[in-house]
């Protein structure tokens, strides 16, 4: 068994061969958890989007799995309503052969008052070896990792982070501004600099969107120029973020004006708008919202032409996205969906790596 | 230095006394508990003595301390709170009004000083009463009661006071009484929800946002208040308790100059930690300001130590920017903040290894004050002497006649009410170390200079350190 390095490209990853176990594969990968995005380098990424690589590769065999992490336990705890990011998880943790425990907290010990470290460390007495929390509030599953022996994927806390999501927006970004083909190959091409210098928009609520902040990260440390664009009320306070990006040579910017961000923009992302925000006071109506920010066909056609659509769901059509354009040609939706699905396989690989073998 | 039971010889140590404005070498004299002599050293004397090793002031005055008894007493006793205070160096605590039942009419007060009798130790127990009956802010608690029964102020801490009316009467009720309103100024409609400090750590973590105008419109109001209550009032008196932005002090330097009776205090976690601890950095407010005065990025690289979220950090106020923590600094050096309060909140682990969001606001700080105030004096941003005033006669003012010590300084004949700290030793502050029953410090881990030596407390030891 051995990874695959190009020697012609100084500093390119080693990919791992995913049929094997993690832990017999030498992987330049040093977190036990994956929390936040925050901490990965640009090299880490890009293992991510290599180990991706291979991961599609399984997935277009006749059979779809590999035996990777067979007899391993992944427990996915979900304090939130959640379809696709649940699913997705359960299917990347089963295409590796891992054992699937799924606990939503609604119908757990959780409703009765049970605290999140009790539930932890009874998942974790019951044999889960891997966990993936998401939560509603900012922060838990580093309380979860806190006291977690195993590893920690974090499935979304909060208005804080959603690791996964931005790491499969950026493998579809990467691969469709690829032009669709998958160049960028198991066999090590380089880190070929497909987001940088590419203008991508971030639409609508930026204030309550964890896929929002994981994606600033991850754009910005892949070069990407990121625009933020919302009604006043909902990017304030990025400002200070992207004063402080500037200063650490990334390029983030914050605008108000829907115009002026779509403009040659290589990809648009609308986020979702939530009626809550009208209750809070943040947003005098859904038809306004649609209205000044809505991403409709004509707007998109201030983008450069062929530019993606992307949203990370569920989305409100007709409200923060136009029906036509989210199943239109420009739309990659879909792919998101698809592509989750390997970026999962890719962490989880990653992660188990670092644990000692089961 | 030779400490058995009340007697007690320090000899060539760093003697400050705020009372009278003096610091430098000297030498104390403790027979039977009574503070026999205090002597200036001069000249040749003096030689080789200074401010960086055993240093001897007056026991310290802390106006804002929870002690959670009663009701609460698995956070802590009063005896344990009291043993906390004299292992920080507090020899007089003011208890906050907020246990269950609160602390609204005398019996209370009666049961509280019963525990602080029982525990045997001579920390002075004071306290604040509640503002309105069972702080519902609704009807004022039994104030000339309260006042006869000796309460230090009345305070809904915790809480604002929030009803304008109630405000203006309490001020003016209390007033009459001479005592002060101690006022937690805080707009809670503009706080519903609020994680921490809004602003770019909170943003970046994803936290609800706890703007600093949330204070300073409370500030503003109470001032305003006070202004029009004070004009027909002559003892009306504010005391702004735990003010943590730069923009509530400028409001209050501004009522100074106007010659409004407003006091303040800022606690020691707000001039010395701030809000980039959230995301993991344990640097110093002042390390984390760079040359321009700007707050350095936690997450340029290398800067975060620590894990982010940490719950032992959710306080009320939050932690603020670095920026905010100078401004409380400053105002310190100014003599705009009057005393460092240690708005001491202990609590159970279990109401703190929660979700950040679910966790209980408050650190648990008595013990680690002095610690942390230090650390300002060896950064250069406080002199000795005014910390060390901040600490005594600054909120012995504040407080004014309700003490048993007639000032706050090193008197002669008295019975000793005095700390004797060492700034050359450090200690590592631990669970274990910490008498309080609150763990809940974000200082765990961490090394701290200035390790007390000995707390005397009305002529009595009221702590000692085990001998190395």
């Amino acid at each position: 068994v051995s990874a695959v390095v190009d020697p012609a490209t100084p500093g390119a990853v080693a990919v791992p061969s995913v049929d094997a176990a993690p832990e017999s594969q030498p992987i330049a990968w040093r977190h036990r958890h994956l929390l936040d995005v925050d901490g990965l380098s640009a090299a880490e990424i890009e293992l991510v989007m290599r180990t991706a690589d291979a991961m599609r590769e399984v997935l277009r065999r006749p059979i779809a799995k590999v035996p990777a992490l067979r007899g391993r336990q992944v427990t996915i705890l979900f304090y939130e309503a959640s379809t696709r990011t649940r699913v997705s998880f359960e299917v990347a943790a089963k295409n590796l052969s891992a054992d699937v425990v799924n606990i939503a907290a609604a119908s757990s010990s959780v409703s009765k008052g049970e605290s999140l470290v009790d539930t932890v460390r009874t998942v974790e007495a019951l044999g889960a070896q891997m966990l993936v929390v998401r939560h509603s509030v900012s922060g838990a599953p580093y309380l979860a990792a806190e006291i977690f022996g195993g590893s920690v994927l974090n499935g979304g806390d909060g208005w804080h982070a959603h690791p996964t999501q931005a790491l499969l927006d950026l493998y579809t970004m990467r691969e469709r501004l690829d032009g669709g083909s998958s160049a960028h190959s198991i066999a090590g091409e380089s880190a070929s600099p497909l987001l940088a210098g590419r203008k991508v928009v971030i639409l609508g609520d930026l204030l309550h969107s964890r896929v929002a902040r994981s994606n600033i990260w991850t754009l910005t440390a892949s070069g990407a120029d990121v625009w933020l664009c919302g009604p006043p009320t909902l990017v304030r306070g990025f400002e200070a973020w992207a004063a402080r990006s500037a200063v650490a040579g990334r390029r983030l910017h914050v605008t108000t004006s829907i115009d002026a961000a779509l403009r040659d923009a290589d990809v648009v992302m609308a986020l979702r708008i939530q009626r809550e925000r009208m209750a809070a006071g943040l947003l005098p109506s859904l038809r306004e919202y649609a209205a000044r920010y809505g991403l409709t066909r004509e707007r998109l056609a201030l983008a450069r032409p062929g530019a993606l659509v992307m949203h990370p769901g569920p989305m409100n059509e007709g409200v923060e996205i136009a029906p036509d354009v989210a199943s239109g040609g420009q739309s990659v939706i879909t792919d998101q969906v698809t592509n989750g699905v390997a970026v999962r396989m890719a962490v989880l690989y990653l992660l188990a790596g670092t644990q000692a073998s089961a | 230095v030779t400490a058995s039971g009340p007697d007690l010889e320090i000899s060539r140590a760093w003697l400050v006394d705020p009372s009278i404005g003096r610091e430098g070498p000297g030498e104390i004299v403790v027979r039977d508990g009574v503070l026999e002599a205090v002597t200036w050293l001069e000249g040749a004397d003096a030689d080789g003595i200074d401010a960086k090793g055993v240093v001897v002031a007056p026991g310290f005055v802390d106006l804002h301390a929870h002690l959670r008894e009663p009701g609460n007493e698995d956070a802590e006793t009063v005896a344990t709170g009291l043993a906390a205070a004299a292992h920080g160096g507090f020899t007089t605590v003011c208890a906050m009004p907020n246990t269950e039942p609160a602390l609204d009419e005398p019996g209370v007060l009666a049961l509280i000083r019963a525990a602080a009798a029982a525990s045997g130790s001579p920390v002075e127990l004071l306290a604040h009463g509640a503002v309105t009956v069972g702080r519902a802010g609704e009807q004022l608690a039994a104030l000339g009661e309260l006042a006869d029964a000796g309460v230090v102020g009345f305070s809904e801490d915790g809480h604002p006071t929030r009803s304008g009316p109630i405000f203006r009467a309490a001020l003016a009720y209390a007033g009459a009484l001479g005592l002060p309103i101690v006022e937690h100024s805080e707009d809670e409609t503009l706080t519903t929800g609020a994680e921490a400090n809004d602003g770019y750590v909170a943003t970046v973590l994803g936290l609800r946002g706890w703007p600093v105008a949330a204070e300073a419109s409370a500030v503003g109001r109470a001032l305003a208040l006070l202004d029009d209550v004070a004009a027909d009032v002559p003892g009306a008196r504010l005391h702004l308790t735990h003010v943590s932005t730069a923009a509530s002090l400028a409001l209050i330097r501004e009522a100074r100059l106007r010659a409004l009776p407003v006091t303040c205090d800022v606690t020691p976690h707000h001039l010395a930690l701030h809000d980039g601890w959230l995301a993991g950095t344990r640097d110093w407010a002042w390390d984390a300001i760079d040359d321009n005065g700007l707050a350095r990025d936690p997450w340029r690289d290398g800067a975060r130590a620590a894990p982010p979220f940490a719950t032992s950090l959710r306080v009320n106020p939050p932690l603020r920017c670095p920026e905010d923590a100078l401004a409380c600094l400053a105002a310190l050096a100014d003599g705009t903040a009057n005393a460092i309060a240690t708005d001491h909140a202990p609590h159970r682990e279990v109401d703190k290894a929660v979700e950040f969001g679910d966790a209980v606001n408050g650190i648990s700080g008595i013990e680690t004050a002095l610690g942390v105030v230090l650390a300002a004096v060896d950064a250069g941003r406080l002199p000795l002497l005014r910390a060390i005033e901040a600490l005594t006669s600054g909120p012995a003012g504040v407080i004014a006649g309700r003490s048993r010590r007639a000032t706050a300084g090193l008197v002669e004949g008295a019975p000793a009410d005095l700390v004797v700290f060492d700034r050359s030793e450090s200690w590592l502050v631990t669970a274990d170390a910490l008498a309080s029953r609150g763990k809940n410090s974000p200082l765990l881990g961490m090394s701290l200079r200035g390790r007390v030596l000995v707390t005397l407390a009305g002529g009595r030891v009221a702590y000692e350190a085990a001998a190395d």
